[in-house]
C-alpha cells in the first residue's frame, strides 16, 4: 500500500512535532507522517509531499497545543505558577550574584578610574548573560515539573513573561530611568522582554528533547 | 463513565471511522477514511488528540503494532471500540433520532 520514499520530510516541521507529541503518541504520529508523506511524494511529487508535511505539521502542532491545556491542565497551571514564583522572587539574583563576587575580589582588584567605562560595559554584559542563564534554568525546571507538557508550560511561561515585562519597564523607562540612561536600557529590555522569554522556551526544548532521546534509546531494539 | 455521556461532533465521527476500519484502524487509515467520507480536511493530531480522550473515557482501546521500514522502523498504534464505546455510539444515536423525529426540513436519517 505504501512506497517506501528516498527523500526525507522536512526536519524542521518533523521536530516541531515531536516536541508537542506525547510520549504515548510521539512514534505513531511521526510514523504515520512520514508513512503518508511517501504516499504523497509517489503521487504528486516532492515539492506537494513537503507542502502537505508542513501544513499537517503545523495543524498537528496547534492541535496538541490547544488539547495539552485540557489534557495535563493542572500539571500546567502548577508549573506555571513555581515559574512565575521563582522569576519573581529570583530575577534579580543574577545581578546579586555577580555584584557579590565582584564586591569580595574589590579589596584586591579595584578598577582604574580610566577603565572605569570598559569595567561598568563588563559588568553590564555579564549581567545580561547571567539573565539569559537564569531564564535557561528557570525553563529547564518548569519543563521538568511540567511533565510531558514542557513546550506548553514553558511557551506559556514566556508569553506570560514577556509582556509583563515589558509593561514594567515601559512604566519605568516612561519615569525617570530613561533620562538617566536613556539607550543604554535597550539591551536590558530586550533581554528582559525577548531573550529571557525565548531562553525559557529553549530551556522547555532541551528538556523535551532529552526527554525524548531517552524514549527512543528504550524503544529502539538495541537499547 | 457516567453511562449518559454523548459524542461529540468529532468524537462520534472517529469512532464510527474505527468501526468501519476494524482491524485496519491506525492513524493514517482513520485520517484518509474520514477525509474521503466527509470531505473534511483532518490533521493527524486532531485525530489522535481525539482518540486519547475516547481513550481516556474507556470507548477505545489501543496497541502498538510491529515497526515497518516505510514508517522509519516506527510502529503503528492500532485501535478498536470498547463495549462502552458501542453503547455510547447506540445513546448518542437515539438521542440524534429522538431530537430530529418529526422535523420535516431534515429527512434520511433514521
Amino acid at each position: 500500500m505504501t512506497h517506501q520514499s528516498g527523500f526525507q520530510p522536512p526536519r524542521i516541521a518533523a521536530w516541531l512535532v515531536n516536541l508537542f507529541t506525547s510520549n504515548d503518541h510521539a512514534e505513531s504520529i511521526a510514523g504515520d507522517l512520514l508513512e503518508e508523506f511517501s504516499v504523497v511524494e509517489s503521487k504528486s511529487g516532492i515539492g506537494s509531499a513537503r507542502r502537505w508535511y508542513w501544513r499537517q505539521s503545523a495543524k498537528t502542532v496547534v492541535c496538541l497545543v490547544g488539547t495539552g491545556f485540557l489534557i495535563a491542565p493542572w500539571s500546567i497551571v502548577g508549573a506555571l505558577i513555581g515559574g512565575c514564583v521563582l522569576l519573581w522572587f529570583g530575577s534579580s539574583l543574577p545581578e546579586r550574584a555577580i555584584i557579590g563576587f565582584l564586591d569580595l575580589r574589590r579589596h584586591h582588584v579595584m578598577p582604574q578610574h580610566s577603565r572605569l567605562d570598559i569595567y561598568v560595559f563588563w559588568l553590564n554584559t555579564i549581567i545580561l548573560i547571567g539573565r539569559l542563564l537564569f531564564g535557561l534554568l528557570i525553563g529547564c525546571v518548569v519543563a521538568i515539573v511540567a511533565k510531558e507538557q514542557e513546550m506548553l508550560a514553558t511557551i506559556t511561561l514566556g508569553f506570560l513573561y514577556g509582556p509583563v515585562n515589558a509593561a514594567v519597564l515601559m512604566t519605568l523607562i516612561g519615569g525617570r530611568l530613561w533620562a538617566d540612561y536613556g539607550w543604554r536600557m535597550l539591551p536590558h529590555l530586550m533581554i528582559s522582554t525577548v531573550g529571557c522569554p525565548l531562553m525559557i522556551v529553549v530551556g522547555g526544548v532541551i528538556v523535551r528533547a532529552t526527554r525524548m532521546a531517552i524514549l527512543r534509546r528504550r524503544l529502539s531494539p538495541c537499547g | 463513565m457516567s453511562g449518559r455521556d454523548y459524542l461529540g461532533e468529532f468524537e462520534h465521527i472517529v469512532i464510527l471511522a474505527l468501526l468501519r476500519l476494524a482491524a485496519r484502524a491506525y492513524g493514517v487509515t482513520v485520517r484518509q477514511e474520514i477525509e474521503a467520507r466527509t470531505g473534511r480536511e483532518v490533521s493527524i493530531g486532531a485525530v489522535y488528540a481525539t482518540l486519547d480522550r475516547l481513550q481516556a473515557k474507556g470507548y477505545v482501546k489501543s496497541q502498538l503494532g510491529e515497526p515497518t521500514p516505510e514508517r522509519g522502523g516506527r510502529s503503528k498504534r492500532f485501535f478498536r471500540v470498547t463495549a462502552n464505546g458501542v453503547a455510547a455510539v447506540n445513546r448518542t444515536h437515539r438521542a440524534l433520532r429522538k431530537m430530529i423525529h418529526g422535523l420535516d426540513v431534515i429527512g434520511g436519517y433514521a
